[in-house]
């Protein structure tokens, strides 16, 4: 599983003369708006986010509701990607696992970010002991292999609910971005304008949230979005071994959980390649933003 | 240097204890023991399973039993699986691990083979064909989860195609010597492509950037200047500095490749560390759980620990001392 | 990073592959509907070689399991069914069963009851060896006894003390007061004579154990049987069976060779290959004869069976089997008191008000469409129609089975609703849900286990079920089995409904194991005074010496568990073994196909 590959590039803060008269920001909006694989990134998760959302208009099955006359059918007119084992609607259960793959995505994220932010405020603004504490936490959860750890926890509480379940991804996963967030801080907490603020006496939390976080809010937002692609990754493999969000929920992991049969593999194909390439697709779609973020943020990654 | 790797080798200690009791805990907080899911069986009394916690230790409070294990770990030993009757903890990780190591070797293998040279490929020629084609390989391999690729393969080169089996490490028990390396390479081949799918993805766009890093840097353009060659430019130095970071990578994938074994194994069935620590969990076979966490846990902080010192050593702008 | 890519470039690429891998779907859903070409349902009888030939010996044949022995083949120690699957190859004991359950000789070549039935005196084989060599003798029976008595037995890990138990002596000989068992003498080389402490309604089974050598294990203490390696590894473990255990790969492969020096002949096949193999990959090895043979536990699922029955090459084995699965009912929760001592005090029970009218366990039993859940032909119910459901908690391949004394509950949600509005249990607000005679909120509690996938899938239909006839279904998270299980036994909690299930013995139908009110596994925690009388009647000497009387008493009780239900019993599913038609000589009994394999052969042996 790619855990944590490739998605904590550390980005310096944005410090470019303003040439064109325009503030730092507007000119990464500008940039981003011109990156057309991240526009149709955005494209693809919204409809995909719209898709979940409307899902009860978009069919008339309960994805939860089964039909023991139609067990295992393949496409027809009413279930138009067939039912699976308890006779419940593919398609269905299709656009309502959109609804949880995107929920614990982005809510593990947000969770992750904010004990990632605390903390890594906490350690680079304060350093010392406080910030030699927290680092020694952050290798102390990055020396357990992530799975193993998840994988414990889960057992132990012996029930998955979407809260239960983005409350461990979130507690397993926050070491990288409190390292990131620190980073940023470190170097910020010599520069000038921070000295400057320090001197006419502003206080810790408003240099932290007036300075701080609004320089270091491209690596953060970057390391976030490329995030919230790991977690619906995770999600899946989590649902697909059995130690996810259990049935009756439709989530695409326990959908393609359903192909380790060869049965369902061969002959069904339109139950699991579906929720596969929903996976893939809205993975696909938020690591384009997330790339399309990191050039517009960083104008010097455009060399690489 | 030496007192750099002693002092970080040392604070592995506490950092394995912490990680040890934290496992313990919760392995041990959960409801039921190795024995509760083995009450299924109506022929036999309840009683019996009452006799063998009393014996196995489990009725005793936590603490007592997290220190009565961790002195047998002291003394080297990881006592007994009691999900597999009879069997020490050494001798089923040791089995099992072999297995995972290869996988783990023939995943690494086809990743560096695939993407080292089409990183450098694409590095020297960018917007080729070929650069697209592995750009967009790259944006695949990063966003399809490895248990679904794994199926699609079977799908495809196992039931259509036949090409490779779907699962074990052997055909037949007969075989010796060369007939079984190629069947036991053949077995592992799809595994071992899952694997490395997202490996070979991120080491190639590593590979590529860092190559072009390099090839921008005044160092080349001033020995290119000079009248060396494009070859031996390549070799001589671009290749040598954009190891460097695929090695370091390599040293921090590493706990993370076996980890990602874990979901890959269960796809293939494949007899591997993965499998044995999913199985633990779900029979609470603690020692076994134990022993495992320990052992990836070993794994990702002396994969780290050679990551920074092989840094150090080809980078001799970074010091540690 | 990727910025300065034409990104209509890459979106092509990306569709192309897209594309690409959504072809290839479709073209094998072509093939899929191709194999559905019903023509091949005549030929298998008519391409079955001529069987007159006669027995050929030599070949190999392979079997799949879906997982790996835990690794224990030990008779003594081992518990899980894969490690059985070994173990009927290599081991035997002095008794079958044949195809009615009896007991008939095996080791024990024949036998003498007295009286009273409290001694059984037994000849055994002469000239029997085992897979060493040595000779097998009435020590090895004496010592495969005392060793599953021994003090340390059950600590070591092993579980078969029922074996024991109602043997004279046992309880000095087990709490280490004497060093001679009394229970089980020789008498000479062939002469056993087992002893009971009371008259035994079961002595037959009590002697069926499966014996171990006395010369490999006799040196080696109790505790450390079970590390030893003759009792883990392939070529050390030794036993009298058709095949020896001569190799293994853990977790993949492990390999039986013919045994020449079999006592009832020398078995007709060289080898036969255990593979462990998932379920998922095993219908395409069956089709393509790379796998010859699937059988307990698992078998075929239930929803693969048509398209295996479709394989030209296979014949399939097809009735019902052991088990069978329940929703049961907590009539009773243990005091927190009692869970704590570990007392199973009837005495003590607060009984469960939510369910304690046997009305609305009735009315439960009829709102759950349980034909459904079995369904009929594929397409059709979680079994696809391999199953029925059942109404008596004893195996129907039994006597004492009598499905005509038991109420058949049959689907019927407006019998149901009629019941519980006669019993006051109706929607006073209006909420869709009914509420209790006093008014009160009504909601039942489920509580379910993973690791039945059937199981697994039935519990959301249940709940789904019940609610439509306005009872209010809590369904809890599933739990692995051995979280479960503690929430099971340790009823100090808020549970109502469970689904457990369970496969009998096939030795013996006697159901208090599971049923009387001390038992352990009693989860419903039902006490009725009655079902305990009828339970200690049908096994009293001397009375129930006679089978018919133990059937009367039998029929009798599964009436009044029918009528107060501990348990719902939704279903038993059949067990369906597959197997090659190149292989000649198997016979299917109730409980398994590999009894005699020496028989085995198959029809192209070279």
């Amino acid at each position: 599983m790619q855990t944590s590959q490739n998605n904590t590039i550390q980005i310096e803060s944005i410090d470019q003369p303003d040439r064109k008269h325009r503030s730092p920001l507007q000119l990464s909006v500008h940039r981003f708006l011109k990156n057309k694989l991240a526009l149709v990134g955005i494209i693809v998760l919204f409809v995909i986010i719209l898709g979940a959302i409307f899902a009860p208009y978009l069919t008339d099955h309960d994805p939860r509701k089964s039909n023991l006359m139609l067990v295992e059918q393949g496409p027809s007119s009413d279930n138009i990607l067939g039912t699976d084992a308890s006779g419940r609607d593919n398609f269905a259960r299709l656009l309502y696992g959109a609804r949880v793959s995107l929920t614990v995505g982005f809510s593990a994220m947000l969770f992750t970010l904010s004990i990632g932010l605390v903390l890594g405020a906490l350690a680079g603004y304060y350093g010392g002991k406080i910030d030699n504490f927290i680092m020694r936490l952050t290798d102390l959860v990055l020396a357990l292999p992530f799975l193993v750890l998840a994988l414990t926890i889960i057992a132990l509480l012996g029930k998955v609910t979407i809260g239960i379940f983005v409350t461990v991804i979130a507690i397993t996963s926050w070491p990288t971005l409190t390292r990131i967030v620190r980073g940023s801080f470190l170097s910020l907490r010599e520069q000038e304008f921070v000295l400057g603020a320090r001197a006419i006496g502003a206080s810790d939390f408003r240099i932290i949230f007036r300075h701080f976080i609004p320089n270091a809010i491209g690596p953060i937002i970057v390391n976030a979005t490329l995030m919230m692609a790991t977690m619906i990754i995770i999600e899946s493999a989590l649902s697909f071994i059995g130690f996810g969000i259990p049935q009756p929920t439709p989530t695409w992991g326990n959908m393609i959980s359903e192909a380790q049969s060869i049965r369902i593999l061969r002959y069904h194909p339109e139950a699991w390649i579906p929720p596969g390439v929903g996976i893939l697709v809205t993975v696909l779609a938020i690591n384009f933003i997330g790339d399309g973020l990191r050039d517009a943020f960083d104008p010097k990654s455009d060399r690489r | 240097m030496y007192q750099y790797i002693i002092r970080r080798i040392l604070v592995f200690i506490p950092m394995l204890l912490a990680l040890s009791i934290i496992v313990f805990g919760l392995a041990k907080a959960a409801p039921g023991d190795p024995l509760s899911g083995k009450i299924v069986d109506p022929n036999i009394d309840l009683a019996v399973y009452e006799q063998q916690r009393e014996a196995l230790g489990l009725n005793k409070s936590i603490p007592v039993q997290y220190f009565n294990w961790a002195s047998s770990v002291a003394r080297g030993d990881f006592g007994e699986s009691i999900a597999y009757k009879g069997r020490s903890v050494q001798s089923l990780i040791t089995e099992r691990i072999v297995n995972t190591l290869y996988l783990g070797l023939v995943a690494l293998g086809i990743t560096l083979v695939v993407a080292i040279p089409i990183g450098i490929y694409s590095a020297r020629n960018p917007y080729s064909p070929l650069d697209y084609g592995a750009t967009t390989f790259g944006f695949f391999g990063l966003a399809t989860p490895n248990f679904f690729f794994g199926l699609v393969a079977i799908y495809l080169l196992s039931i259509n195609l036949g090409w490779f089996p779907a699962q074990g490490t052997t055909s037949s028990t007969g075989l010796s010597g060369f007939a079984e390396f190629k069947d036991r390479i053949h077995h592992m081949v799809l595994p071992g492509l899952t694997l490395g799918l997202a490996g070979t993805a991120t080491y190639m766009r590593y590979m590529r950037s860092e190559v072009l890093d390099v090839l921008g840097s005044d160092y080349i353009r001033t020995a290119k200047a000079k009248g060396m060659s494009d070859r031996n430019v390549l070799y001589k130095h671009t290749l040598r500095n954009a190891m460097i970071p695929i090695i370091t990578l390599m040293g921090f994938e590493f706990g993370a490749l076996l980890s990602g074994a874990i979901i890959t194994e269960q796809v293939f069935n494949f007899p591997g560390l993965g499998t044995l620590f999913l199985s633990s969990i779900t029979n609470h076979d603690y020692p076994v759980i134990m022993a495992i966490a320990l052992l990836l846990g070993v794994a990702i902080l002396i994969g780290n620990l050679l990551a920074d010192i092989f840094y150090s050593i080809v980078d001799p702008r970074i010091r540690y001392d | 990073m990727f910025k300065r890519y034409k990104p209509s470039i890459v979106l092509l690429a990306l569709l192309l592959i897209l594309g690409l891998v959504l072809s290839a779907c479709a073209k094998d859903k072509v093939e899929g509907v191709k194999k559905d070409d019903p023509a091949t349902e005549g030929k298998k009888d008519g391409e079955k070689k001529a069987a007159n030939d006669g027995p050929t010996d030599g070949g190999t044949i392979t079997g799949a399991m879906y997982s790996a022995p835990a690794g224990m083949f030990n008779p003594i120690f081992y518990d899980d069914s894969y490690e059985a699957n070994i173990l009927d190859f290599t081991h035997e004991g002095l008794f079958t069963q044949n195809d009615k359950l009896e007991f008939v000789a095996n080791l024990a070549k024949d036998w003498k009851l007295n009286d009273d039935q409290t001694e059984l005196t037994l000849h055994l084989e002469e000239g029997v060896k085992w897979h060493d060599g040595a000779e097998f003798t009435a020590k090895d029976v004496v010592f495969t006894y005392k060793s599953i008595a021994d003090p340390d037995y059950v600590a070591a890990g092993g579980v078969r003390s029922n074996y024991v138990e109602p043997l004279l002596g046992f309880e000095a000989y087990n709490k280490g007061k004497t060093k001679d068992f009394e229970g089980v003498v020789a008498d000479g080389d062939y002469t056993v004579i087992f002893k009971f402490e009371e008259p035994s309604v079961t002595p037959l089974y009590t002697a069926s154990f499966t014996i171990i050598p006395e010369h490999i294990f006799k040196d080696i203490a109790i505790k450390d049987i079970p590390s030893t390696p003759e009792s883990l590894e392939g070529g050390k473990v030794i036993g009298t069976g058709p095949f020896k255990f001569t190799d293994m790969i853990e977790r993949e492969q492990y390999v039986l060779e013919r045994n020449v020096d079999y006592w009832k002949g020398a078995p007709h096949l060289d080898k036969i290959v255990w593979k462990v193999i998932a379920q998922s990959v095993m219908t395409g090895l069956l089709e393509k004869g790379e796998l010859d043979f699937v059988a307990s536990p698992g078998g075929i699922h239930p929803a693969d069976f048509d398209m295996v029955n479709e394989y030209k090459n296979i014949e399939i084995i097809e009735q019902p089997d052991f088990g069978y699965q329940i929703l049961g009912f907590k009539h009773n929760h243990r005091t927190t008191a009692d869970v704590e001592a570990g007392v199973i005090e009837p005495a003590n029970w607060v009984p469960n008000k939510k369910l304690s009218n046997p009305v609305v366990r009735q009315a439960i039993a009829y709102a759950v469409n349980r034909e459904g859940l079995v369904g009929e032909g594929h397409g059709k119910g979680l079994l696809h129609g391999h199953g029925q459901p059942i109404n008596s908690p004893v195996a129907t391949q039994f006597w004492a089975y009598d499905d005509k004394a038991a109420i058949n509950y049959t689907y019927d949600p407006d019998k149901a609703g009629e019941m519980l509005d006669e019993a006051g249990y109706v929607d006073k607000n209006a909420d869709g849900f009914r509420e209790d005679p006093d008014g009160n909120e009504w909601i039942l509690n489920m509580d379910y286990p993973t690791g039945n996938e059937l199981r697994e899938k039935s519990a959301p239909i249940i709940q789904e079920q019940l609610e439509e006839v306005g009872i209010k279904v809590n369904l809890r998270q599933p739990k692995e089995m051995s979280a479960y299980v503690p929430g099971l036994t340790d009823d100090n909690t808020d549970w109502d409904l469970y689904l457990i299930g369970w496969t009998l013995g096939s030795t013996d139908p006697d159901p208090s194991g599971l049923w009387a009110a001390k038992a352990g596994y009693n989860f419903s925690r039902w006490n009725n005074p009655k079902s305990g009388e009828l339970l200690q009647k049908a096994v009293k000497a001397p009375e129930a010496f006679e089978q018919n009387f133990r059937a009367d008493v039998y029929g009798e009780w599964q009436h009044l568990f029918s009528e107060d239900l501990p348990a719902l019993l939704l279903y038993a599913q059949n067990s369906i073994w597959a197997y090659n038609d190149r292989i000649e000589g198997i016979i299917a009994l109730p409980h398994t196909m590999y009894q005699d394999s020496h028989t085995w052969w198959v029809n192209d042996a070279k």
